[in-house]
């Protein structure tokens, strides 16, 4: 430094761009400025059309009847609580929600235990990449793979069981089957999804603890409640979340497969919804129930956030 | 009882042999504690006897039965972790409890293993609490009494004591003393703290480099090391060594003057030219008045260490060297003090760092 001392510097005086560029870089205008693509996106698609639906909730507007928009308060909403069909189709979507998150998760774990212990497996590498194959797939394309799967005539899950003697059964076509038929592949489709959440929360647990565990000749479920879910509960409960949240919005799988038929058997919630406002046209109705909808979820994480909470709580404690 | 055999044991990772051609019993109803540096394979070797390694080549028996590549569930052994692995949601005493149910021991018999195990350890007033509630030091004393309660042939310590907080490692020391005086069980510690080896053990493993230097009793291992590294490793500080020329004279051969009053001859077997004197630094006689078998040195820097010790650098003939004071003598007053090497305590070492097969002898007139 000392040998630099009378040289003339390049650093001369900050020009005033300089200077604006320095005040804007130490103001909290910079990270501001920084968000606003989000900020824009966010407010343009999400907070305005959200805001907007919960406007139409209040007014009877049908895009068929050509009739202008009319205020008419919560009759909307009343209207829902009357309607016989989308309580039953709420029911149904509980249902949906329960058994197909239930049954993903304990297989997923189950499942994810096995992979996880058959490390030194060959072929382990392959067998879990094509394990994951079906969650890549879009729905629309699994759906249609399943209604010709189960085709009555010429699905190939038919021509198995003709093979053993029985009769073919019009799997999504019959009122008693149909729902576990679509639930089969949800669930096809998910657990995997619940194997990767459950080789994650595996992978969290102390190698130690393992091995210790090995030591103590602890059976394979003891160490599953002992070791692994201690450890592994946070990351298990987010996906459990996930899936709650996202199997309650069901759709699209069931519209390629029954239409929400036979009758309206496999008719979920998410469903009824869209036959009401793309198929009806009645938007103030559907809106309402979409709102009624957006709350439930709310419910739904919030019980689960503080299930959490609580799990956490509890282990700090500790 | 059972001893455990290592016959050519061998373990390599990708880049690193971390055990080496390894032969060694660790005989049954000792305490045997691996000691060496970090990154020397006692680890490894640990984790080999307990199976949670598998050797790249070699064997290893219990008693006759040959384990090399048995589930370490099968091999009915205890292990205690370098961090304490206990079993949540569950109290201490469930936690002890868990492994006996999975030996189907009846209630009584393991309520009693319990009791007497937590009396040991000293947790018998925790038996009720909550996992969770207890701190680490108190945790490793749980997961020690339940690999205890088991009553395993063979128990392997991994560094228990490394992650407890300080105040708590003499306590949980003290209570692994208690332990391992009762045990009858073979046990394996490994720690890189010579002092918890030496509390502890039966008999010290030296390792280095994936091999064991020395396996002797902690007083046999710290007086006479086999090897300049166990001087070294050994002591706080480490043994003083002293490089020597060998001088010759009427066809004998004699340490060069300076470092003993009267002329030393060597016998035995020499080979090199030079010779390294080993000697504890507390063994080192430091005093301020001349005396009889004492020569001069100068005292280059002077530092207290623990327990009111005076730890001295000397130099003399030009050989600088470290030597330890009693607290009750305290600094050196002068300069100028007087040095005496006990020729009993001195251990020579060749110049390959391996103990020499040389005898010192005093010849007054030669």
């Amino acid at each position: 430094m000392n040998d630099r001392q009378g040289v003339p510097t390049s650093r001369t005086k900050p020009s005033w761009f300089k200077k604006a560029m320095r005040w804007y870089d130490n103001s909290k205008l910079f990270p501001t400025t920084l968000l606003i693509p989000v900020l824009v996106f966010f407010i343009v698609w999400n907070v305005v059309p959200t805001l907007w639906m919960v406007g139409l909730g209040f007014y009877n507007y049908s895009l068929i009847t050509g009739a202008p928009e009319k205020f008419i308060g919560i009759k909307n909403f009343l209207d829902i609580a009357k309607d016989d069909t989308i309580w039953h189709n709420f029911g149904r979507t509980f249902l949906w929600v329960i058994l197909t998150t239930g049954i993903e998760t304990i297989l997923g774990v189950l499942l994810g235990f096995l992979f996880w212990g058959s490390s030194k497996l060959p072929g382990r590498r392959l067998a879990l990449t094509m394990l994951f194959t079906p969650m890549l797939l879009a729905p629309a394309s699994t759906g249609t793979f399943f209604r010709l799967i189960y085709d009555p005539i010429f699905g190939v899950l038919n021509y198995i069981l003709t093979l053993f003697g029985v009769t073919p059964i019009d799997f999504i076509g019959n009122r008693v089957w149909a729902f576990f038929a679509v639930m089969v592949v949800d669930i096809w489709m998910w657990t995997p999804f619940m194997i990767l959440i459950a080789l994650a929360a595996l992978g969290s647990v102390p190698k130690a603890e393992l091995e210790a565990a090995e030591i103590d000749r602890l059976p394979w479920h003891k160490r599953l409640i002992y070791i692994v879910l201690p450890y592994g509960k946070f990351i298990l409960m987010l996906g459990v979340l996930l899936r709650t949240i996202d199997s309650f919005k069901t759709m699209d799988l069931i519209y390629l497969m029954t239409q929400g038929g036979p009758g309206n058997t496999t008719e979920l919630i998410a469903i009824g919804l869209w036959r009401k406002a793309f198929e009806g046209f009645t938007m103030g109705w559907s809106s309402a129930l979409a709102l009624l909808l957006l709350f439930t979820a709310i419910a739904f994480t919030s019980v689960y956030l503080f299930v959490l909470n609580q799990n956490k709580k509890q282990s700090e404690g500790g | 009882m059972t001893e455990i055999r290592i016959v050519n044991l061998q373990k390599e990772f990708k880049d690193l042999i971390a055990v080496r051609d390894l032969t060694i019993t660790f005989p049954s109803g000792e305490v045997t504690c691996l000691l060496g540096p970090s990154g020397c394979g006692k680890t490894t070797l640990m984790r080999m006897i307990a199976g949670l390694e598998e050797p790249t080549r070699g064997d290893i028996y219990f008693d006759d039965l040959k384990v090399t590549n048995m589930a370490p569930s099968k091999r009915n052994i205890g292990m205690v972790f370098q961090y304490p692995v206990v079993y949540r949601g569950l109290n201490v005493f469930r936690n002890i409890e868990l492994p006996l149910i999975e030996d189907k021991l009846p209630q009584n018999e393991r309520k009693e293993r319990i009791r007497e195990v937590a009396d040991i350890m000293g947790i018998q007033d925790d038996l009720e609490k909550d996992i969770t509630q207890l701190d680490n030091s108190t945790r490793q004393k749980v997961a020690v009494a339940r690999e205890v309660a088991r009553r395993p042939k063979i128990i392997l310590f991994d560094e228990p004591i490394t992650n407890v907080d300080v105040d708590s490692k003499d306590q949980l020391k003290e209570a692994l003393k208690r332990l391992t005086r009762q045990l009858k069980q073979t046990i394996v510690y490994v720690t890189h703290d010579q002092t918890e080896a030496m509390t502890l053990a039966d008999r010290i493993a030296l390792m280095r480099d994936g091999a064991i230097l020395q396996r002797d009793t902690p007083r046999e291992l710290y007086n006479h090391p086999n090897d300049v590294f166990g001087g070294w490793f050994l002591g706080n500080p480490g043994m003083s060594f002293i490089d020597l020329e060998i001088v010759e004279k009427n066809g004998s051969k004699f340490i060069e003057k300076g470092f003993f009053v009267q002329p030393v001859r060597l016998t035995g077997q020499i080979k090199d030219s030079k010779i390294t004197l080993g000697i504890r630094p507390e063994q080192i006689k430091v005093t301020d008045q001349p005396g009889a078998n004492s020569n001069q040195a100068k005292v280059v820097r002077k530092a207290l260490i623990v327990g009111g010790q005076v730890l001295v650098t000397l130099s003399m003939a030009n050989r600088v060297f470290k030597a330890k004071l009693p607290a009750a003598q305290g600094f050196p007053k002068a300069e100028i003090v007087y040095v005496e090497f006990p020729m009993n305590k001195v251990t020579l070492f060749g110049g390959d760092g391996k103990r020499a097969n040389i005898q010192m002898s005093v010849v007054p007139n030669a």
